[in-house]
């Protein structure tokens, strides 16, 4: 049994003559561990998908289960305790509580879940420590580098060891090197803290970080790529996916 | 426990000082217009009420002893000591009888010799002085006198005054000489209580206390009556102001207009807390947002907001209690040396009422805790994406004609219908409905309105383009500029709208007065308006009068109280012909020529406007009026006003009505005008030597009379516009603060605004360009408000039946509140202008 699921999932904004089909009967499956890119042009339904997926929105039509749950027969209490457990959010922008310091912005869905201050600090500086910013423990939102504020969202993200890790272009503003990073983390909350990740890219570096992508255009599920994390050149192979999807 | 919320919030109050600092702002002044004013007011009552008092020469409490004797002080001090005595003041009063040739200019057969303590006696009556001083506590040989005793015994400021006593001649200097005394009688002597009692061998007796009340509820004055009965026992005799006089009834208006502004009061103060927290809206919702993405549930969400409201709340209330206190003391303080200077009136500390504190704790929390959890409450109704997205107010719609802006205007065509009715009830809900749709259409007004003004300022700041900037700056945020807006306008319109009502109600009485106090003289009674006290004067009385050379014409009145309706009216019989000529009814159904010629046909009356309103009779009914020779039908032919009975049901009729169906024919005041071209100079001591003969009328020149009125309202309305000023201060200030919040929150605009280029000076011109907007839209919504909300209370008023008022445009208050506005717009552009100039470019893109 996969970890998500999602059947014939569809979102369509506004109605009458100004509808948009966002999202159209997209099927798709996220095993527990894996690490799955999505991919597709500007529009064509990845964000929205990723928040569907993480309950943070309603699809029009179709279902989607986490861990054989499904979202749409949990009320708002049940579905807001879930997101607090099961899934972590990495958010583009406006990822951190700006009053927030990273420790205590790691430690936000444990403090929310009612874990002691205490424990929850420590388990935020253990992520921090594990993103590779110990010495950043105290400092505010605004005191850090963009790429820092990302790892903060990521340790926030796996401080309640969740099972799933959605992250919606989390490198988008980042320079090659902090991008490279970022990536690496994602492909090791992965393999070795074994939480599933679905992260949305434009990037083809980054999407080669995954264990398999998958192709999102005009709001349908297109195609799917397995990669293989052995060396060899993904970049390369995603890069000439796109291009023969782009025609 | 709730760890994570509390922690949550501390960090939202402690992480933006300055926004805290600045909404916390808003509810110690929300908290302290409510506060301030509230404490106020009772305070500010009791000096009108004094005033009015002392100078109508009225008070609320009489007691002598039965037996015209005299008695102890200590009964003075059982009285002061009453729950609801204002002021008490005891006297000791005895004629003296003057032997011939005692005096050596003139041959007078007494005096009356007056024993008072000048303080506490200036507390109740006015004891002006035209020249010199009254009295002091502190004199021991020292007397004032009224200029016609002064006059005829040769005697000057400064002289000594012989008084013959037991003890032989007492002399006492002469400090002050009081105007003449209008009512015939022994002339008085003022000295200190301490020398009287000595003269008279009556050491610690008075004879009279008179004292004032603290309220004008009718219920209270009667139970405090009780009381003092009850302490004193059968043997004092009770006498007073009675609660159906027209003194008591003008007290009572005021203290409706008093209520009215108290309840605007805490209105502004809701509005002022609210309108702040409307202001940090936006930004919330994304933090709101980002937290349920994360996983707070909606309980989480709402107790941090609670959390926070609460903490700012009881700050706030606090602080806003603490300063209302010292501002209203403040006020009172300033206000009391002028007071007791000019009226001789001496207030005390404000008067903090626990009902007013618990109203204004409960309402400074609960306006705090509600604007903070609604917008809780709304993003918590959404998807947290929903909430993630920018809010409504961000984000420009292409239509303008929104759900809201329908509704407004919806409202503001209700309300025009409402006026348009001349129906108090709607004209009043009217007034509610224009504020609601002024607000409600605010968002769809301010691009229009923005592009007016911006052309103008574009023009001044011509070469920097910023004119262009601040006007787009506003239109892409209406709803934003709305609210700060409408913070503006509804501090504005409270102004305007009151000094509307007090133009209007000074206007109106100064108006009536002349109208119906126009004549050349009057011989009045005690008791104006009370007319069943009265003892009147055979038509003898007037036709000696009108026999008189150089008398035009000659009014009286008479006096029968009945019933019409079953309602208990006060009837007065004029002549159809005469009292037009020397007086008059201001008309609100008919008007004077008809109705006049009519009243000298058959059984017509003409109804004043409370006795309209409350029989619901109209011009053409026909009403029952009982008589001693029966129930009788009157037919009305008019309705309208005069200045005296203004409100007390009362209905004027023909005087061949009174005498054929009441037998009554006793004049009871009696108005005089002078033939054209007659001398004044001569004719008035003839009317003065016939009017000496009938000492129960006061002869008095109307244009005296007028004057004496016009003095006393225009003394007492200083006290309206202290109030007023008390309101409008931190209404203002207030304002100044919103426009700084909105500044704060443009922090990150604001950052990229420079970082794309703009300069120091072309950001500060910006946001001064758009503070200017903003005032200036505030302002015109605020004239049009106030104007409105101005001629529901005039209309109010007059519905009420109290003083018929003309609504007059409140001129001085629109020229009061635009350069309010404008100034205080500068003013309050100036400070966040300057901080978004000097903005560190780096730290305010950063800033969230
Ligand atoms: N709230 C909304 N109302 C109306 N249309 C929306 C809304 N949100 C998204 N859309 C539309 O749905 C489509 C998919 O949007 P979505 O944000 O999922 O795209 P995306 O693939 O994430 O694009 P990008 O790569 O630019 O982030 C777009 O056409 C967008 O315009
Ligand atoms: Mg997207």
């Amino acid at each position: 049994m996969s970890l998500v699921q999602t059947q014939d999932l569809t979102k369509v904004y506004g109605a009458g003559d100004m509808a948009v089909t966002a999202l159209d009967r997209v099927n798709i499956r996220v095993a527990a561990g894996e690490f799955v890119a999505v991919m597709g042009p500007s529009g064509c339904g990845k964000s929205t998908l990723l928040h569907l997926i993480g309950g943070l929105d309603r699809p029009t039509t179709g279902k989607v289960w986490i861990e054989n749950v499904s979202l749409g027969e949990l009320n708002d209490d049940k579905l807001t305790a879930l997101r607090r457990r099961k899934i972590g959010f990495v958010f583009q922008f406006f990822n951190l509580i700006p009053v927030l310091d990273a420790t205590e912005n790691a430690a936000l869905p444990l403090m929310l879940d009612g874990t002691n201050s205490a424990q929850a600090r420590a388990r935020a500086r253990e992520w921090l420590t594990r993103v590779g910013l110990e010495k950043r423990l105290t400092n505010r939102p605004d005191q850090l580098s963009g790429g820092q504020q990302q790892r903060v969202a990521i340790a926030r993200a796996l401080a309640a060891e969740p099972a799933l890790v959605l992250a919606d272009e989390p490198t988008g503003n980042l320079d090659t090197r902090a991008a490279d990073e970022i990536a690496g983390l994602l492909r090791q909350v992965s393999d070795e803290w074994g939480r599933a990740v679905v992260m949305v890219t434009h990037d083809p570096r980054i999407a080669a970080y995954a264990d398999r992508i998958v192709f999102i255009k005009d709001g349908k599920a297109v195609d799917e790529t397995k990669l293989k994390q052995d060396g060899s050149d993904n970049a390369a192979l995603v890069t000439g996916r796109m291009h023969a999807l782009a025609e | 426990m709730m760890p994570i919320q509390l922690t949550l919030a501390a960090r939202y109050l402690w992480g933006r000082k300055l926004r805290t600092f600045l909404t916390t702002l808003a509810i110690v002044f929300g908290v302290l217009v409510i506060f301030s004013m509230n404490i106020l007011l009772p305070t500010m009552m009791q000096a009108f009420a004094t005033s009015l008092q002392s100078a109508a020469g009225q008070v609320d409490l009489t007691i002598t002893h039965k037996s015209g004797e005299t008695f102890s002080t200590r009964v003075l001090d059982q009285i002061e000591n009453v729950d609801g005595i204002r002021a008490a003041s005891g006297t000791l009063e005895r004629p003296i009888n003057i032997p011939a040739n005692f005096f050596r200019n003139a041959n007078i057969g007494a005096v009356t010799l007056i024993g008072l303590e000048p303080k506490a006696a200036q507390a109740l009556r006015d004891y002006s002085v035209k020249e010199g001083r009254f009295l002091r506590d502190t004199d021991t040989n020292a007397a004032a006198l009224t200029a016609g005793l002064a006059d005829t015994l040769g005697l000057k400021l400064g002289d000594e005054i012989p008084i013959p006593t037991a003890q032989g001649v007492v002399r006492f200097k002469i400090v002050g000489i009081r105007p003449a005394q209008a009512l015939p009688g022994n002339e008085p002597v003022y000295v200190n209580l301490p020398q009287a009692q000595k003269i008279f061998g009556l050491p610690n007796r008075i004879n009279t206390v008179e004292a004032n009340y603290t309220t004008t509820d009718a219920a209270q004055r009667a139970q405090i009556e009780r009381t003092i009965q009850n302490l004193l026992g059968p043997d004092y005799q009770f006498g007073g102001l009675g609660t159906s006089s027209e003194l008591f009834a003008s007290m009572q208006t005021a203290q409706t207009i008093f209520n009215v502004l108290g309840f605007l009061a805490l209105f502004m103060g809701g509005f002022i807390i609210f309108n702040t927290f409307r202001t940090i809206v936006a930004e919330r919702r994304r933090d709101i947002g980002m937290l349920r993405a994360v996983g707070a549930s909606r309980g989480a969400i709402m107790s941090l907001f609670l959390a926070e409201g609460l903490a700012q709340g009881v700050v706030g209330v606090a602080l806003g209690i603490a300063l209302g206190y010292l501002a209203g003391a403040g006020i009172t303080a300033l206000a009391s040396g002028a007071m007791e200077q000019f009226l001789h009136v001496k207030i005390g500390a404000p008067i903090v009422e626990p009902i007013l504190l618990i109203m204004t704790i409960g309402l400074g929390l609960g306006v705090t805790l509600a604007s903070g959890l609604l917008p809780a409450w709304n993003a918590s109704r959404v998807t947290p994406l929903e909430a993630l997205r920018p809010s409504q107010a961000d984000v420009e719609k292409g239509k303008t004609w929104s759900k809201k802006t329908i509704a407004g205007v919806t409202l503001l065509v209700m309300a025009v219908g409402g006026l348009l009715s001349q129906n108090i009830s709607l004209v009043a809900l009217g007034g509610f409905a224009f504020l609601c749709g002024l607000i409600l259409v605010a968002p769809a007004l301010v691009k229009p309105v923005a592009g007016l003004f911006g052309a103008l300022l574009t023009l001044l700041f011509a070469r920097q383009g910023t004119g262009d900037l601040a006007q787009g700056n506003l239109a892409r945020q209406p709803s934003r500029a709305a609210i700060t807006a409408s913070a503006t306008m509804i501090g504005l319109a409270i102004i305007v709208a009151a000094v509307g009502l007090i133009t209007s109600i000074t206007g109106g009485i100064n108006a009536v007065l002349a109208k119906s106090l126009g004549s050349d003289y009057l011989l009045v009674p005690p008791a104006v308006g009370v007319w069943s006290n009265d003892v009147g004067a055979s038509s003898t009385l007037a036709d000696r009068l009108r026999g008189v050379y150089g008398v035009g014409v000659v009014s009286t009145l008479r006096f029968a109280s009945t019933t019409i309706n079953t309602e208990a009216v006060n009837l007065l019989g004029v002549d159809p012909t005469a009292f037009p000529q020397v007086s008059g009814l201001n008309f609100i159904q008919g008007n004077p020529q008809t109705a006049f010629a009519q009243l000298a046909e058959g059984r017509t009356i003409i109804l004043n406007g409370i006795a309209a309103s409350q029989l619901k009779a109209n011009l053409g009914d026909t009403v029952k009026i009982s008589s001693p020779e029966g129930e009788q039908s009157y037919r009305v032919v008019g309705v309208g006003s005069d200045f005296i009975n203004t409100k007390i049901m009362t209905a004027y009729t023909s005087q061949q009505n009174l005498k054929r169906d009441f037998l009554k024919t006793e004049d009871i005041l009696i108005q005089i005008n002078l033939a054209p071209g007659a001398d004044a100079a001569q004719v008035e001591p003839r009317l003065k030597d016939i009017a000496a003969k009938y000492p129960q009328f006061k002869f008095i020149s109307g244009k005296a009379y007028i004057q004496e009125n016009q003095r006393l309202f225009n003394a007492s309305f200083s006290v309206f516009y202290i109030v007023l000023f008390a309101f409008a201060l931190p209404s203002l200030i207030a304002m100044l603060n919103t426009l700084a919040i909105g500044v704060i929150e443009r922090t990150r605009e604001i950052g990229m605004l420079r970082a794309i280029g703009a300069t120091r000076k072309q950001v500060r011109r910006t946001i001064m360009t758009e503070a200017l907007l903003l005032a200036a839209l505030g302002t015109a919504f605020g004239l049009l408000g106030g104007l409105y909300l101005g001629y529901v209370m005039v209309l109010g008023m007059n519905a009420s039946g109290m003083y018929p008022l003309t609504y007059s445009f409140p001129l001085a208050g629109i020229l009061i509140a635009l350069a309010l506005g404008l100034i205080f717009g500068v003013i309050a552009a100036l400070f966040p202008a300057r901080q978004a100039a000097n903005m560190n470019i780096i730290r305010a893109l950063r800033y969230e």
